[in-house]
């Protein structure tokens, strides 16, 4: 029976004997925990650094109520267990505290050196009209859509305020490449401005490839450059999402990413998928198409729920459900090739499998608390608009500005990354506070995105019950969790996407 | 617990005792994607919960409902029992991960020692 004193006796302020602070007829004292049922019979406890264990449905039951006996030889290792990854302690105060606080401090230290990736959209045009696409523009207006070179010194100005003595510069479009020469106008200009601030800077170029020359393959291997474009699958899928007029998207970026390969390395060049209505049916296929093309990573994304994506309901809006199954059903043929012999590793799941399995932080934006907008990434959009996210600048594209910080040349550093704005935005950036998060026992894997929830709920907060971003990354969390509590060899599989290990 | 059910509503009658209004309010707010949500007090020792569903259904299984309620609200009572006993150590921590972080500088300016308290003044 569990004692309901110490919530009922709450609200007076008398002073109380000195049985009430014993732990109730326990021989240890709990520390902070929480729990979630993952199947009938198995539920997850996870401590407050992300440690978890997979225990019997009841467990949690049983540590509460004080059965849980050092004495009973059933009992045994689980109270081990239970002692060593920090649950319950045999002291008020656990002698080792201090680690467990410098655990903590470990989890959150990705905050520590502040906005790292800084987007540069160089400019809206792009040469393709996908039917998803946010933000992109087909025109050859340069001076209306391209980011003009005042407003690109003055956002490596910005940069270079960044406390962050390790920086990334990435340049979006629309589609990129269609502003090379601004691009290299922006790398040679922070050079130089990098080796005044003592600086690193990895530059990173956004490109669907179909423009990529011999010219631009040699100055991004000059600068060390690294190339991150699109893939969505076989060319049925890919050219369907992907519509480049009088050409086929699928060909010249397989065509792009051969020839990156070549000049650059493998190391430089990755691919990412967007998941679309028409992907939903094909998961496996866009699996094998990865391992046809010597990919040894895959990123599946949901499609975001911004820009034009929001607007055309029928071609893109579909259920949470409906990832998910296409999300499990991609991971069990990766994990299938895996067990095969050939390594490749989905990068949702290694984002999640890092923070439940080590005890450091992952620079995900997106899976992050606080949340990584401003504190990890800003976008610099083509006007000269600031932004909190990428995300961000596509509600703009809609006429929502919620989220625009300031103007590149009109504002300080401190006015953007400081103002009121963000100041305000600081309120609902950590899922240690908000409601559903509070008592989840995923908050340490999870993360929290406003913006996400300002565009598909209309408010900040966000409402857990009805939220697909809670929804999502609870269930894969739940699944992978109970992937590796199910077969160990898979569990050593998810160890090596994480170490690269094999 | 007692409950009563018709058509698209259940009523459910709560001991204050058992369950404070705190479990009640985060256990039911995963019931608000589904159900219209009323909490009402019928006395100082009883609340009365009121499930209206948000969409008509042609059947409600209201038995699994019942169930996956009681299953729930034990579930959110055990989070907040542990929630308030190790609320104190939970804050120690948090505490303790930054406390240490602050680099401790040597004032910038000179100090001024106008009455002449400086310690190192002072001979031993």
């Amino acid at each position: 029976m569990i004692p309901t004193s110490a919530i009922t006796n709450m609200q007076s302020r008398k002073f109380k004997e000195v049985e009430h602070y014993q732990s109730p007829s326990r021989d240890y004292f709990l520390l902070p925990f929480k729990f979630h049922r993952i199947s009938v019979e198995k539920e997850v406890i996870v401590n407050e650094v992300g440690d978890f264990l997979v225990v019997p449905t009841g467990t949690t039951t049983r540590i509460v109520a004080g059965e849980i006996n050092s004495g009973s030889v059933s009992d045994q290792e689980l109270y081990a267990d239970l002692i060593a990854n920090f649950f319950i302690s045999e002291s008020a105060l656990p002698d080792l505290i201090e680690v467990l606080a410098t655990r903590y401090r470990t989890k959150k230290s990705f905050l520590d050196y502040f906005t790292s990736l800084h987007i540069f959209v160089m400019s809206l045009r792009c040469e393709h009209t996908c039917h998803y696409c946010q933000v992109s523009r087909v025109t050859s207006d340069k001076n209306k859509y391209d980011m003009s070179r005042l407003h690109i010194e003055a956002g490596i100005r910005l940069m270079m305020k960044s406390p962050n003595p390790h920086v990334t510069m990435e340049f979006q479009g629309g589609e990129a490449l269609l502003a090379f020469e601004n691009i290299v106008y922006a790398v040679e200009k922070a050079k130089i401005e990098a080796e005044k601030y003592e600086k690193k800077i990895t530059y990173v170029v956004c490109t669907n490839l179909a423009l990529l020359t011999d010219e631009m393959l040699l100055y991004f291997h000059e600068n060390k450059m690294l190339i991150s474009t699109s893939l969505d699958g076989p060319s049925f899928i890919h050219n369907k999402n992907r519509h480049k007029p009088n050409a086929s998207s699928h060909q010249l970026a397989v065509e792009g990413i051969k020839r990156c390969r070549e000049i650059l390395g493998s190391e430089h060049v990755s691919a990412l998928v967007t998941t679309t209505t028409l992907s939903l049916e094909y998961p496996e296929e866009i699996v094998d198409e990865y391992v046809a093309l010597a990919f040894r990573n895959i990123f599946l994304r949901p499609i975001s729920p911004y820009g034009f994506a929001t607007r055309n309901k029928d071609r893109n809006k579909y259920e949470a459900e409906k990832f998910l199954e296409f999300y499990k059903k991609a991971l069990g043929r990766i994990i299938q090739y895996n067990m095969d012999g050939y390594f490749i590793r989905e990068d949702y799941a290694s984002i999640i499998l890092k923070k439940l399995l080590t005890p450091f932080p992952v620079g995900y934006v997106d899976l992050q608390s606080p949340a990584g907008l401003v504190n990890n990434v800003i976008v610099f959009n083509y006007d000269g608009a600031v932004y909190a996210s990428d995300e961000a600048r596509m509600l703009a594209e809609m006429n929502d500005f919620t989220f625009k910080l300031g103007t590149l040349g009109e504002n300080t550093y401190e006015e953007i990354f400081y103002g009121n704005k963000v100041a305000a935005l600081s309120e609902v950036m950590t899922n240690e506070s908000l409601p559903g998060c509070s008592e989840c026992a995923f908050q340490a894997y999870c993360g929290v995105d406003p913006v996400f929830n300002h565009a598909t709920q209309g408010d900040l907060i966000g409402h857990r019950p009805t939220s697909s971003f809670c929804q999502r990354n609870m269930e894969i969390i739940r699944y992978l969790i109970a992937l590796m509590d199910k077969d160990k060899k898979i569990e050593k599989i998810f160890r090596s996407w994480i170490t690269g290990k094999s | 617990m007692e409950t009563h059910q018709n058509d698209d509503v259940l009523n459910v009658t709560i001991d204050a005792e058992i369950y404070p209004e705190v479990v009640l309010l985060k256990c039911l707010y995963w019931y608000t994607n589904n159900f219209e949500v009323e909490i009402g007090k019928l006395n100082n020792l009883q609340y009365k919960i009121t499930l209206k569903a948000l969409h008509q259904t042609e059947t409600l299984d209201w038995d699994n409902i019942v169930l996956k309620l009681k299953q729930d609200l034990i579930d959110f009572k055990l989070r907040q029992f542990i929630t308030n006993e190790t609320q104190t150590i939970r804050e120690l921590i948090i505490a303790k991960a930054f406390a240490y972080y602050d680099h401790e500088k040597d004032p910038i300016s000179e100090i001024s020692d106008p009455v002449g308290f400086s310690p190192q003044s002072i001979k031993v």
